[in-house]
């Protein structure tokens, strides 16, 4: 538990994650508070045809001003965030797991099944991500879920790699072997000794990767295709625009400016628990703001303590 | 099958046209912005790196580590349209779309690269007239891209200043400056070689939305109306030429990579590696 604590004081401590984990708590807190509430805490209503007010420029009664079809944009991001948060998460979140699944069974069982794994990982690793879920979602048509499975299809091999590698690593150590020679089961073996050896690097890059995630979900709603039209998505509001852009630059602006605050949470979050979590580079956290004669002097003390 | 490597794609549906000579048609664009992008993405991303990674821990750093990390988290549409805004709208200094003024003679097609022919040629204004459309869309792409070569020239400049070889180098007594080019700049760019193919993986794929608010004429443009008109025969071999892309990429950067890290061989003189 001493470990874990120093890990949380490390993440605290870099501004840098502090801010993006502000950022994607308050993001989440939102999106699970209209999930839940609906249009009951959006100023207006997000879905509410108002052709009266349509293209209204940003002001203090619409923040965000208003999109081609009288709907205020401020409500419609907020209608967006369990869409634009949920998506991405759930990507991730399947995505690891497959991995973990796959990535675990090549490295621990090997042999040919470590082979076959592997080079269909290769395979699909070869396509370029966005092009393909493009072309997947297209063909399973339009449709959030079938959006998540297209991004699903390409998105989990960058885990099995990392599964993977770290169960080679942590399979060669030698309270596996000894756990071996004491005859553990199998799923015990797994899920205590190699599981949690494992499960920092994934959740590290998962953080980061659910950042990117939202990225191309919301390239796919602004090129509208798997997003059906219509749907609160940044993405795909940022790409009704396209025709009004001079005129109404609002409309594409305030929605995109959204997604990249909210990607930049996700990133600042993951790379600060990245870097905390790198040996070579936590040494020098620990001893930023100290005088080298300083560290030197508590070094010589721990060395002769021992 | 056979079809597939002799470059037989067949006919395209839509326009009559065979598909081979689409792509040729719209390949070259497309190269052209993604080559000219990834040549700013390398040059900028390798000296924040650098200077991020020299100045750790200081304010220098913070301000290229918030740098590099906006870029990377802004979606490609928002950089695109920040820059027609800004430089195209606001203060037009740049044009907002399109490959070359229409007021413009085209040079005839010899290479297939606009800029290329235009010199071919010696049409100077339409080779002036092709930089200048060229340039917002450019460094919309690079501004997106270059924050995963920044981040890992970092990252691998931290995992060598400290260690072990760069202290011999020093004690030596080669001179700081040495030390920093051949020893730590020049390895930190052998990670960057490997993740180089990536980013220009990326950048192809990039180029989908640039394209499309640009109007440029490239393959990112043909897959986005291919994609929405269901026009199957051509999307396949799209997805067939941006893979053989990311391959090629791959493969050049195995090259170089092998050429800058003299532990790795590519077997020619019998070693094992």
């Amino acid at each position: 538990m001493v470990k874990s604590l120093k890990f949380r004081q490390l993440v605290l401590s870099n501004r840098l994650s502090s801010f993006g984990l502000v950022i994607v708590i308050i993001s989440v807190s939102l999106a699970a508070a209209f999930a839940i509430f609906g249009g009951h805490i959006t100023p207006y209503d997000p879905f509410a045809l108002n052709l009266q007010d349509s293209n209204l420029p940003p002001s203090f009664s619409h923040v965000f001003g208003t999109d081609f079809q009288g709907r205020d944009v401020f409500s419609r991001v907020i209608a967006a965030l369990p869409i634009d948060l949920g998506l991405p998460i759930a990507i991730v979140l399947l995505s690891s797991v497959l991995g973990i699944f796959l990535g675990m069974t090549a490295g621990y069982v090997g042999g040919l099944v470590d082979e076959v794994i592997m080079r269909i990982t290769d395979l699909f690793l070869a396509f370029p991500t966005i092009i393909m879920v493009l072309a997947v979602a297209a063909t399973l048509g339009p449709g959030l879920v079938n959006a998540m499975l297209a991004f699903v299809f390409v998105w989990w091999p960058p885990y099995v790699r990392l599964v993977r590698g770290g169960v080679l690593e942590v399979a060669a150590e030698d309270f596996i072997a000894i756990s071996k020679a004491l005859n553990s089961s199998f799923s015990h073996i797994i899920l205590k000794g190699i599981l949690p050896n494992i499960m920092p690097s994934v959740l590290t890059y998962a953080t980061l990767d659910v950042g990117t995630a939202l990225l191309e979900v919301s390239i796919l709603g602004f090129l509208g295709i798997g997003i059906p039209p219509n749907t609160p998505e940044l993405g795909v509001m940022v790409g009704s625009i396209s025709y009004g852009l001079y005129t109404y630059p609002w409309q594409a602006l305030f929605p995109a400016f959204v997604t990249m605050l909210l990607v930049i949470g996700f990133s600042f979050l993951g790379e600060g628990v990245r870097e905390a979590s790198d040996v070579k580079v936590r040494p020098y956290i620990l001893f930023k703001g100290r005088a080298f004669e300083e560290v030197a002097e508590a070094t010589t003390r721990v060395v002769a303590e021992h | 099958m056979r079809d597939l490597f002799t470059g037989n794609f067949g006919i395209d549906p839509l326009t009559g046209q065979t598909i081979l000579s689409e792509i040729l048609f719209y390949l070259p664009n497309t190269l052209e912005l993604a080559l000219f992008s990834f040549i700013i993405i390398i040059i900028v991303g390798v000296a924040l790196g650098y200077l991020a990674g020299m100045h750790f821990s200081t304010f220098r750093d913070s301000v290229a580590r918030v740098t590099y990390l906006v870029s990377w988290s802004t979606p490609m549409y928002l950089a695109a349209i920040v820059a027609i805004l800004l430089f195209a709208d606001y203060i037009p200094i740049f044009p907002s779309g399109g490959m070359y003024s229409l007021s413009i003679t085209p040079p005839p097609t010899v290479t297939g690269v606009f800029l290329v022919d235009a010199l071919i040629a010696l049409n100077l204004p339409a080779f002036v007239s092709g930089v200048q459309h060229l340039i917002l869309p450019a460094l919309a792409l690079a501004f997106v891209n270059f924050g995963l070569i920044s981040r890992a020239v970092r990252s691998s400049i931290l995992n060598v200043r400290w260690s072990t070889y760069v202290k011999t180098a020093r004690a030596k007594g080669l001179t700081e400056s040495e030390v920093r080019r051949r020893h730590i700049l020049r390895n930190a760019l052998v990670d960057a070689t490997t993740l180089s193919a990536v980013i220009f993986g990326w950048v192809l794929t990039s180029t989908l939305v640039v394209e499309e608010l640009f109007a440029w004429p490239g393959l990112g443009q043909f897959a986005y109306q291919a994609i929405f008109s269901n026009d199957y025969p051509v999307l396949i071999p799209i997805v067939v030429v941006f893979t053989l892309g990311v391959i090629v990429a791959n493969f050049v950067a195995d090259v170089a990579y092998s050429i800058l890290d003299p532990r790795i061989g590519m077997g020619a003189h019998g070693e094992v590696t």
